[in-house]
């Protein structure tokens, strides 16, 4: 029954936060979005490059909207996404045949590896799955994806966050660099 | 209060409980997003308490909390005396000096245990017998001397001994008192239990 009880939970919920936080998470967000989407879609997109990729989503959320959270220390953002990407791509490369186990084999070792190396980043399990899964256009980046647009990406997200997460009196970001 | 205070693992229950609801106004307090449960804030909480007040405890030594001015007894101080020294100096032990020396330790449990008969193992005893009106209990130790009711050899530590240390001596030995050496060997004062909870007491209040 041990086991069972285990998940009725323990605690409640956490409080929710002010319209500041709240306005500031927006106001990030949109930032580091326009950034990356900006040059995705008017400065490269008549060349082969690509530059903005679903798992930035991911990051926006934690680097705008939990800023004091480990997961979202500039740390974690470029090392677990490098460090996933490297692992996507040589996933696909070896196991492209078997698209089912590249993909469970790229997001399984992403997060060991992150975890391992003390860059644990969620979204960096969605750059793993991506360079699996992703289109021709990625693929044939081989392991490029990691520099572009993973790595310039993350970067240029982390610049925005610096910039606006350290405006607001009441916030400061980022907690820690290495 | 006479329970583990020291034992290491444990002294998070002498840390103040907090409620989810503590945590909750100090989380609204702080503002923004804090990536935690209230259970794992509890937990570091209690862990890191707990390392607090042991850091605390290891740097109390004896010299900082000991009664300096000790109240003691040479081996042939007639029982009556002792007795009188320990009541008007209202002190519930005595270190027997010898040449500078601590040789042994006279405590009101002495006293109990050498009246003789095996029922007085407790002060309500010679109040209950007193109250029969059945004579002194205290007859049989009258003639005797320091040397004669004493515990010996005694447990002492050193003037550079942590509290913690000394806490974990009082439970292990069950004893409620510990004299205090230099390096010489020489008695320099005394830690009894009630110095032990004045200093734990601050720790825990902060």
């Amino acid at each position: 029954m041990k086991f069972f009880d285990k998940m009725k939970g323990t605690t409640k919920s956490p409080p929710g936060v002010s319209l500041s936080e709240i306005s500031w998470s927006w106001i990030g967000a949109f930032l580091g979005m326009a950034a990356v989407s900006g040059i995705h879609y008017n400065m490269i997109s008549d060349t082969d490059l690509v530059m903005v990729i679903g798992s930035f989503g991911a990051s926006a959320v934690l680097i705008y909207g939990a800023i004091k959270s480990p997961l979202a220390q500039p740390r974690n953002l470029i090392g677990g996404h490098i460090i996933s990407a490297l692992i996507g791509v040589a996933c696909y490369k070896l196991f492209a045949s078997n698209m089912w186990f590249a993909s469970s084999l790229a997001v399984a070792t992403a997060i060991a590896v992150m975890h391992a190396t003390k860059t644990l980043h969620p979204p960096g399990g969605a750059t793993a799955l991506i360079a699996v899964i992703g289109s021709n256009k990625i693929h044939a980046l081989g392991f490029l994806y990691a520099v572009v647009p993973v790595g310039l990406g993350a970067v240029v997200m982390l610049i925005v966050a610096l910039i606006a997460n350290n405006i607001p009196k009441n916030r400061r970001y980022p907690e820690y660099w290495l | 209060m006479n329970n583990k205070i020291g034992d290491v693992g444990e002294q998070d229950k002498y840390l103040i409980d907090i409620s989810d609801d503590d945590v909750l106004t100090a989380m609204k307090e702080i503002g923004g997003y804090l990536d935690i449960t209230f259970g794992d804030f509890k937990e570091l909480y209690h862990v890191a308490g707990s390392h607090a007040l042991k850091r605390l405890m290891l740097s109390v030594k004896a010299m900082d909390i000991m009664t300096k001015k000790v109240i003691s007894v040479n081996k042939r101080t007639p029982a009556k005396e002792i007795a009188e020294l320990m009541a008007r100096h209202n002190v519930s032990g005595v270190p027997v000096v010898d040449d500078e020396h601590v040789i042994g330790i006279i405590s009101e449990n002495d006293f109990l245990s050498r009246m003789g008969k095996k029922e007085i193992k407790s002060f309500m005893n010679i109040i209950a017998r007193c109250l029969e009106d059945r004579g002194c209990l205290a007859v049989p130790i009258r003639n005797q001397k320091a040397e004669d009711i004493m515990t010996s050899p005694v447990v002492t530590a050193r003037e550079d001994t942590p509290v913690l240390d000394i806490v974990n001596l009082f439970s292990e030995k069950n004893i409620n008192r510990v004299p205090i050496l230099n390096q010489e060997m020489n008695l320099v004062g005394i830690v009894s239990r009630a110095d032990a909870l004045r200093t734990v007491i601050p720790a825990i209040k902060g």
